[in-house]
């Protein structure tokens, strides 16, 4: 097997580091400041969260990627506000978050569709909550359902959807309350292969066209890099930051950055992070062949 | 579809047709099996249902015609009356007859056996069981063969016991006068009857023809029509049902909502509903008198204690994680209330409450016995006592035919009320177009979500 040579996943090209820079320069909306989390159980207290700190920029997209069981849902309900954290807090344009309320949207990945509205029913649902007029709400509404191409099925009812269908419309009725943040707890992950890397687009054309920052949690290394800005990586056990990584593959992304140096580089740091070499699942196998010898498999 | 479809399969739906085929037959068996016990005369018909009767000397149990008796019975019976005959005949020959008034007022009584007999041949009323004018001339009729019974016939042993009698009754008097009677007793009748089921079973046409009497010709009771009856019965179902749902509904919901109110209410409401409802009716009737209070409260304890847990249950049950969608979509907590809870339980709400209105109508008959019987029940109570089991059994079949249809509204209707409940799936899902190839990202992204400047950059 030949061995390709890979650049180190920290070169960027002098484009990609100029837009980091513009980034940075950017006002802080987002902001985790020592997080950390402790669940009791019966078998004692279990540390979910540990010392979390991150600053999110104006319109960055920021993965948060991790092994399973690392604790990514509950940072991402923390920033919610579903969970309150156990130490430290959240801040949103500087001012600490209390609960949960219609400047971070969020977008589930079991749908959380109304299954009693519409689609317009549920893109006008924040609105509504949030005091607008049936008629500015219906307006808005409308907007929202066109840009995620879907004004077809206005007046459909969410059990119609296919699966594809019902996170578009979770995505609009979470960006009509226009919110600050966009917080998304792996919303293609009960998604096809083939309807996921439209999904992918879409969001990637959707956050284009919008003011919106995102925060986006996912377990698919590929979506990580393809989608995002920078990279929180999470460590298990006690859930910690190991590493935020800038990703050096230049926007606007297309697919056949798949097989470009930069995004192989990431890729394979995030291997390296999440699944180390020699602890591999299969490694963890006991030893027991049924087969003949002499009849192994390549 | 393949008519070699094998109709056993574990888990696997049917065809449309064979599904309305079993629907059909599942009514239909039933029906079958009672008409074929009822109709095929060597299958079970245990007893022997009189056309004719007689008196046994010295017996004080007396069976008119319509009663039911037993085979083993029925042969002794005939046996018995044989052997009255028997006396009777060989007294009269010997001429040491025991005559007098005694004798002639059971010669009137022994007329009356042919009374029966004749209102089944439609020849008197049933009010005229009594009228002797008028079974006298039967008695002429039958023995000149200008009356010749058909339906039912009379038998060849009784035939000519009726020529025997009219012999001794004309040559007294040719018209009914009870001092013209003769004073020598005459024969009695030979029992005579069909075979048939006991009388807890009537047969089908016997069910169809009496309950359509009773509906069209009013209440054999005389007091109410069944019509009127149903009415009442419907009212105090319903009338407990809806009293139950007032209070019920909204202490279940807040039940499923706040832990507060589900721990603090639902486990008395869980030992209470141990408590069988009936055990209540003295209780009741002595705090709300013996009409309709009583009854529409025991309707009420059978349902509501039921309907707190079902609710709170069903409130419990709504996808919690909507309540978190709606929360981060800047929902309030009145407003999840109102716009989340309400309209995410709505349809469960729905159908447990048709389900306990079917619980309530099994209350009916218990709740309608208890102070002064009311309703179908006191119908079916008397008329049952009275061992009328054909005028029984039509009420209990419209009480089933009510509950049924009342479902069967029910559950079409939510489909109308929630159209997003309609479970048709492979019907209504918008078939999703194959997804281009995952090289085509940019240029989908690009031609099907259109671009919307909504803010400056």
């Amino acid at each position: 097997m030949t061995q390709i040579e890979l650049p180190d996943y920290r070169l960027q090209s002098p484009e990609v580091t100029a837009r980091f820079d513009r980034l940075k320069s950017r006002p802080i909306v987002l902001e985790a400041k020592n997080l950390g989390k402790t669940f009791s159980s019966p078998q004692g207290e279990v540390i979910a969260l540990e010392d979390i700190n991150f600053a999110v920029h104006r319109r960055e997209f920021l993965c948060v990627i991790g092994a399973s069981g690392c604790g990514k849902s509950t940072l991402i309900r923390i920033l919610a506000g579903l969970e309150t954290p156990s130490e430290g807090e959240v801040l949103i344009d500087h001012k600490r978050v209390t609960g949960p309320g219609p400047e971070r949207g969020m977008v589930f990945q079991a749908y959380t569709l109304f299954p009693w509205l519409t689609v317009r029913g549920n893109v006008m649902f924040g609105l509504k909550m949030t005091g607008h007029s049936p008629s500015v709400s219906e307006s808005e509404a409308r907007q929202w359902i066109a840009m995620v191409g879907l004004s077809k099925f206005e007046n459909a009812y969410p059990h119609q959807l296919s699966g594809g269908m019902k996170q578009r419309v979770a995505i609009a009725r979470a960006l009509a309350n226009q919110p600050r943040v966009l917080l998304m707890d792996e919303p293609f992950g009960a998604l096809d292969a083939q309807t996921r890397c439209q999904m992918q687009s879409y969001l990637l054309q959707i956050w284009r066209n919008v003011d919106v920052t995102i925060v986006f949690i996912t377990h698919d290394l590929e979506e990580a890099i393809y989608l995002a800005d920078r990279i929180l990586v999470l460590e298990a056990h006690p859930g910690r930051v190991e590493e935020l990584i800038e990703v050096p593959v230049p926007r606007p992304r297309t697919s056949e950055q798949f097989i470009s140096p930069e995004f192989l580089a990431a890729k394979q740091r995030l291997e390296e992070l999440i699944h180390p070499p020699g602890q591999t699942a299969a490694d963890k196998l006991p030893t027991l062949r049924l087969t003949q010898a002499g009849d192994d498999v390549e | 579809m393949n008519p070699k479809e094998p109709w056993f399969k574990i888990r696997e739906g049917l065809n449309v047709r064979r599904v309305t085929f079993l629907t059909a037959c599942s009514f239909l068996l039933p029906l079958a099996l009672w008409c074929l016990v009822s109709y095929v005369p060597f299958i079970w018909h245990p007893d022997v249902r009189l056309e004719v009767s007689a008196d046994r000397a010295d017996v004080s149990t007396v069976y008119i015609a319509g009663d039911h008796v037993s085979k083993e019975f029925f042969g002794t019976f005939q046996e018995a009356i044989r052997n009255g005959n028997k006396t009777i005949l060989q007294d009269r020959a010997n001429g040491n007859e025991t005559g007098g008034l005694m004798a002639r007022r059971d010669n009137q009584k022994k007329l009356r056996q042919l009374a029966g007999l004749a209102i089944a041949n439609g020849w008197l009323r049933s009010n005229q069981r009594e009228d002797d004018s008028a079974i006298f001339e039967i008695w002429k009729g039958i023995a000149t063969g200008a009356l010749i019974p058909k339906a039912p016939p009379l038998n060849a042993e009784n035939l000519p016991i009726v020529r025997q009698n009219w012999q001794m009754l004309s040559s007294v008097s040719q018209s009914f006068d009870v001092r013209k009677l003769p004073e020598q007793p005459l024969l009695n009748l030979i029992p005579q009857g069909q075979p048939s089921n006991p009388s807890y079973l009537p047969a089908p046409h016997e069910v169809l023809l009496t309950g359509w009497h009773n509906f069209t010709n009013g209440d054999p009771l005389g007091q109410l029509s069944l019509f009127d009856r149903l009415l009442i019965s419907i009212r105090i179902v319903w009338g407990g049902f809806l009293l139950s749902c007032l209070v019920g509904v909204p202490i279940g919901v807040l039940a499923g909502i706040y832990s507060v109110f589900s721990k603090l209410l639902e486990p008395f409401t869980d030992f209470f509903r141990y408590m069988p409802a009936p055990a209540f009716s003295t209780l009741l009737v002595a705090a709300f008198g013996a009409d309709d209070a009583p009854k529409i409260s025991l309707v009420f304890i059978g349902t509501f204690f039921q309907m707190v847990l079902v609710i709170s249950k069903t409130t419990r049950q709504l996808d919690h994680s909507l309540l978190e969608a709606a929360q981060t979509l800047g929902a309030r907590p009145r407003q999840l209330f109102s716009h989340v809870v309400i309209p995410g339980i709505l349809p469960d709400l729905y159908n447990d409450l048709r389900i306990l209105l079917g619980w309530s109508w099994t209350w009916l008959v218990i709740a309608e016995l208890i102070g002064v019987k009311t309703g179908l029940t006191e119908f079916i109570e008397t008329q049952g006592r009275w061992r009328n089991f054909d005028a029984v059994f039509p009420v209990i079949i419209l009480i089933g035919v009510i509950g049924f249809f009342t479902d069967q509204f029910l559950a079409w209707f939510r489909g109308v009320l929630f159209p997003y409940t309609r479970t048709s799936r492979t019907k209504s899902k918008i078939q999703k177009k194959p997804g281009p190839p995952p090289r085509m990202r940019q240029a989908t992204a690009s031609t099907e979500a259109p671009v919307t400047e909504l803010t400056p950059t």
